[in-house]
């Protein structure tokens, strides 16, 4: 009797486990369908035509989804649908980080509780090792789920969704197919969520996995109203693996390091006294490679920058090994946020301030405004602005923003300026402009010839001038004619 | 006038033929060899110029260039003086004349050449096969739909063609030889090809164009230098020395803007132009400023659009300035906050302008330091790397507006980085400009070799470059062998050429 009962036992117990492995990984998927629409950069009152994807959420605690920032970003409207497309229900958007491609969204108005009653939260799981198998949920159509194996090859730092912002990232290899709802998705390990799909390389067949300590980070963020973002440094840096550098350097054989180039403004590396020429040598005794690599005891090398923004919060002290002139340096640094910059890096979820005078359209510059002119935007877009983007510390003083004259509206107040566009406004009416609100309260005041002063820092003619009045009466005429409003601060 | 933006594209072709095949180059035998005046009459006179050409190579400056060759057309004016197009003659080695069904080659030389206007002087060594053949004379500018042929040897054979065709426009435009001057040119609608280069337009059995480019995407558009800019070139020659192009050295705004000319208080009608930015160091520089109007310019009045009113045609005030020379002045009447004033502007050469020109028969300068290879910035090396540093784009924009040559003879450009064990780590730093080395600001490429060959050598050399915060570093001891090795390994005959 004996053996027949334990292989009873055993058939039941595998039964079990196939039960919990699939069905209720299901249970925990959310289709996310979001129509998202940008704002138009030549004619910042109009929006584009609004464009919609679709991807897999996660239901975590709390009915809150997690799905990417990509997702969430720019939305008009987002939908929350059921796996077998029976139930619908909108959402809001709880938190967003564009820097890790991260966003956590919640239910919005509509019968939530019929909605979630199938529905169960999946936990976060914990951090993967290189060589483990993981599963990467989709689902057809008919609510079929379909899952694909991959085996992680390797962690690195990766950008995804915002330029310049790298987080941990973990590397698979899996062939994935098209299915609906597939703009990013949820990667399963042990029954748990290890990590969501950014991006699916299919030359290669690359998946890349936002890691579980970046989600938990952003989880924690997010648990309060208050969201806060990723911690930053504040620098630049280069290798230091010439040989004849590391000598200039006095950098001794047995010593890593990386070139600090700049050190950013109001950042947290200027306030801790780290300078530009400085060579960073180890953060929380971490010892950082000639090309920036540390050892990280899960992943192997790693690249630095996951010393600040894998584990940290803004306000954590971190204890930073430098050399400066051939002697080591131990100094502490209070990690913040990255500070306001003068030329946005995106303008995601904000609608570009702009303000129409007389037929001169006047904009904050972007990064979006660059990147509008193509994908050779680096040549192609005027190249004072490109300066202006690359060198902002020549630009900064007064102002909060780089105000610059995109366009001009043949009218009969900007008769003969046909041609003037991409200059950058230095004063209007005598009065410095840090932003858009500066420049409206300048163009309050026309001289007694009821005259407006507009003053470019570059261009030519470094002035013209705008009749008050016909301003005036050609604004109105313009609202007429479609435009909804003349400024938007 | 010479245009300083870089942006200039270029749709205008050269019609001068390069490199003829073979075949073409075989001269037909069946003519007689003593063919005279008598029976070909003016055609003896329009000669066929064949030029072998070395053309600089601006991407590895040591070396000798590219031995190529085209053919032209050239035009006997007086004694011993054939007018042709610069373009057909630049960077030549040897020049041949043929007289029309005359086998016989004629070694010629330049006596004069001028880039700017596109027009050069040749001479014969021997003058006596040439002696009595007609001199074409210089007419006027011909009238616009009037009929002019035009007589040149274009591509499709080797004798002489001849077409017809009527003037549609005259305007001011750019010569696309040097890429950066604007001149007076008569648009026509004859079928000008390659090698009708440098060739004569007749009317009346007068001269009155010369054949110079065409454009590439329109059919039968021909151009050609209407005689003020080949009389110009004579006059400035007579001197025996071709002294190019003056200009006043101001850009111009039109005063269109009725609040703009409330400000100015200038009446509906009153004449002036806004003078939008005056060049540093030019002809008026001291004598207008920003902001001035001006309304008259010796005696001609200047309208809103800054045309002035020349044998009852508008053309753009510069066109009273080109037909000046050296040394000339301008009478300017201007109105300043309000004041009428008048002043005098002497023209003047504009050497820095040369950033911009496409430059001919100099052989570039360059340094090489440990496999580094430096070069001045002009147009010819942004031609030959297109550059796509900001920095770099900016510093040449700007060069002559924002005065950045008072400071800067020349912008040296890290063009090339040749791997060697001394400076294989180094990345990022092609194609920027150099900042300073050992802490001195770079102002000329001689400086620049001066500072890499000091008498008393440095630890290291430390480069650094613009908008790059991590230098350069060679240790000195070991940059002289460094230098011998990149020199063999890359086959360097020349490791420098300051002038």
């Amino acid at each position: 009797m004996k053996p027949f009962l334990t292989i009873i036992t055993t058939l039941t117990l595998a039964i079990t486990a196939q039960v919990m492995a699939n069905p209720n990984i299901k249970d925990s998927l959310v289709r996310v369908n979001s129509t998202q629409q940008r704002w138009n950069t030549s004619q910042p009152w109009d929006k584009l035509a609004p464009s919609s994807r679709g991807a897999l959420g996660v239901l975590l605690e709390n009915k809150h989804i997690l799905t990417t920032a990509e997702m969430a970003a720019n939305s008009t409207y987002i939908e929350l649908e059921n796996a077998d497309s029976t139930r619908t229900l909108p959402a809001t958007v709880v938190a967003i980080d564009y820097e890790s491609n991260l966003a956590l969204l919640a239910p919005g108005n509509g019968n939530a509780e019929s909605f979630f009653s199938a529905l169960q939260p999946l936990a976060l799981g914990k951090p993967a090792k290189i060589g483990d198998q993981v599963d990467v949920w989709q689902l057809e159509d008919n609510g079929m789920p379909l899952i694909t194996k991959a085996t992680i090859q390797g962690a690195d730092i990766v950008s995804s969704f915002t330029r310049g912002h790298y987080f941990l990232t973990y590397e698979a290899k899996g062939s994935m197919q098209s299915a609906t709802s597939s703009f990013a998705l949820p990667v399963i390990q042990d029954g748990k969520l290890l990590g969501m799909l950014s991006s699916y390389n299919s030359k290669d067949q690359i998946i890349d996995i936002i890691a579980p300590e970046i989600i938990a980070a952003f989880l924690a963020d997010a648990a309060d109203d208050d969201y806060q973002g990723f911690p930053s440094l504040g620098i630049g840096i280069t290798n230091t693996v010439d040989p004849n550098f590391r000598l200039w350097l006095k950098l001794p054989e047995d010593m890593g390091g990386l070139y600090i180039t700049s050190v950013r403004k109001r950042s947290a590396a200027e306030k801790a006294g780290i300078l530009k020429g400085d060579v960073l040598l180890a953060i929380e005794d971490k010892v950082i490679g000639r090309r920036g690599y540390y050892d990280n005891e899960k992943y192997g090398r790693l690249f630095w920058s996951h010393l600040i923004r894998g584990g940290h919060q803004v306000g954590d002290e971190i204890k930073i090994t430098l050399l400066r002139d051939g002697e080591k340096k131990e100094i502490t640094a209070e990690l913040t946020r990255s500070g306001k910059k003068l030329i946005p890096n995106h303008m995601h979820d904000q609608a570009p301030n702009y303000l129409v005078k007389g037929g001169f359209i006047f904009q904050e510059l972007s990064a979006t405004y660059l990147e509008a002119f193509g994908s050779d935007w680096r040549s192609k877009a005027p190249l004072n602005l490109l300066d202006a983007f690359i060198n902002p510390e020549d630009y900064e003083e007064g102002r909060n923003k780089l105000v610059f004259l995109s366009a001009t509206i043949p009218t009969p107040a900007t008769t003969g300026y046909e041609r003037i566009r991409n200059f950058i406004i230095a004063k209007v009416n005598g009065q410095e402009i840090a932003d858009i609100a500066s420049l409206i309260k300048a163009f309050e005041t026309p001289d007694a010839d009821g005259l407006h002063t507009i003053e470019f820092t570059d261009g030519q003619p470094k002035i013209v001038y705008l009749d008050a009045n016909t301003s005036d009466t050609i604004d109105a005429k313009l609202l007429q004619r479609g435009i909804p409003a003349l400024s938007r601060q | 006038m010479i245009k300083l933006s870089s942006a200039i594209s270029i749709t205008l072709c050269i019609l001068s033929t390069l490199t003829p095949s073979l075949a073409e180059q075989k001269e037909p035998l069946a003519p007689a060899a003593n063919a005279t005046a008598a029976t070909n009459g003016i055609y003896s006179s329009i000669v066929r110029i064949e030029a072998a050409t070395q053309v600089p190579n601006y991407r590895e400056p040591w070396k000798a260039g590219n031995f190529s060759g085209g053919i032209g057309t050239g035009f006997l004016i007086g004694p011993n003086k054939f007018l042709t197009n610069a373009h057909v003659v630049s960077n030549a080695r040897r020049l041949l004349i043929t007289v029309h069904g005359s086998p016989q080659k004629h070694p010629a030389r330049i006596l004069h050449i001028a880039h700017d206007c596109d027009l050069a002087l040749l001479e014969v060594e021997d003058f006596t096969p040439f002696e009595g053949l007609e001199h074409l004379e210089i007419g006027l500018v011909p009238k616009l739909e009037s009929q002019v042929r035009v007589i040149g040897y274009p591509v499709g054979g080797n004798r002489i063609s001849v077409t017809r065709g009527v003037v549609s426009r005259i305007d001011f435009s750019t010569y696309s030889h040097s890429r950066a001057d604007q001149h007076l040119v008569v648009q026509i609608d004859a079928a000008i090809n390659p090698g009708n280069s440098g060739g004569p337009v007749l009317q009346d059995g007068r001269v009155v164009g010369v054949a110079f480019q065409g454009l590439r995407s329109a059919d039968n558009t021909g151009y050609m230098i209407p005689p003020p800019v080949v009389k110009r070139f004579l006059k400035d020659i007579e001197d025996g020395r071709y002294d190019q192009y003056v200009d006043l050295g101001i850009s111009e705004f039109t005063l269109f803007n009725p609040a703009m000319r409330k400000k100015f208080g200038l009446e509906a009608n009153a004449p002036g132009v806004l003078v939008a930015s005056v060049m540093p160091d030019g002809p008026c520089d001291g004598v207008l400023e920003d902001n001035d109007i001006l309304t008259e310019l010796n005696g001609n009045a200047v309208d809103a659009a800054g045309n002035v009113l020349i044998d009852g045609e508008k053309v753009n005030m510069n066109e009273i300035v080109e037909r000046k020379f050296a040394g000339d002045e301008i009478k300017l009447r201007f109105i300043r906050n309000g004041k009428t004033m008048e002043k005098t502007a002497t023209l003047k050469p504009f050497p820095p302008a040369k950033m911009y020109s496409v430059q001919y028969g100099v052989a570039p300068r360059f340094t090489t330091f440990a496999g580094l290879v430096f070069q001045p910035l002009d147009r010819n090396l942004y031609a030959a790397h297109s550059f796509k540093n900001t920095r770099v784009r900016r510093l040449f924009v700007h060069y002559i507006d924002e005065a950045i040559f008072k400071e800067r003879k020349d912008i040296v450009i890290l063009t090339r980085i040749l791997s060697d064990p001394i400076n294989t780590h180094i990345s990022n730093h092609t194609g920027k400009a150099i900042e300073s080395i050992n802490g001195e600001k770079v102002t000329s490429l001689d400086q620049v070799h001066a500072l890499l060959n000091p008498e008393e050598t440095p630890e290291f050399f430390v480069i650094k470059c613009e908008g790059l915060a991590r230098p350069i570093v060679i240790p000195s001891n070991k940059a002289k062998e460094a230098s011998e090795r990149t020199m063999r390994n890359y086959g360097i005959s020349t490791p420098y050429r300051l002038k």
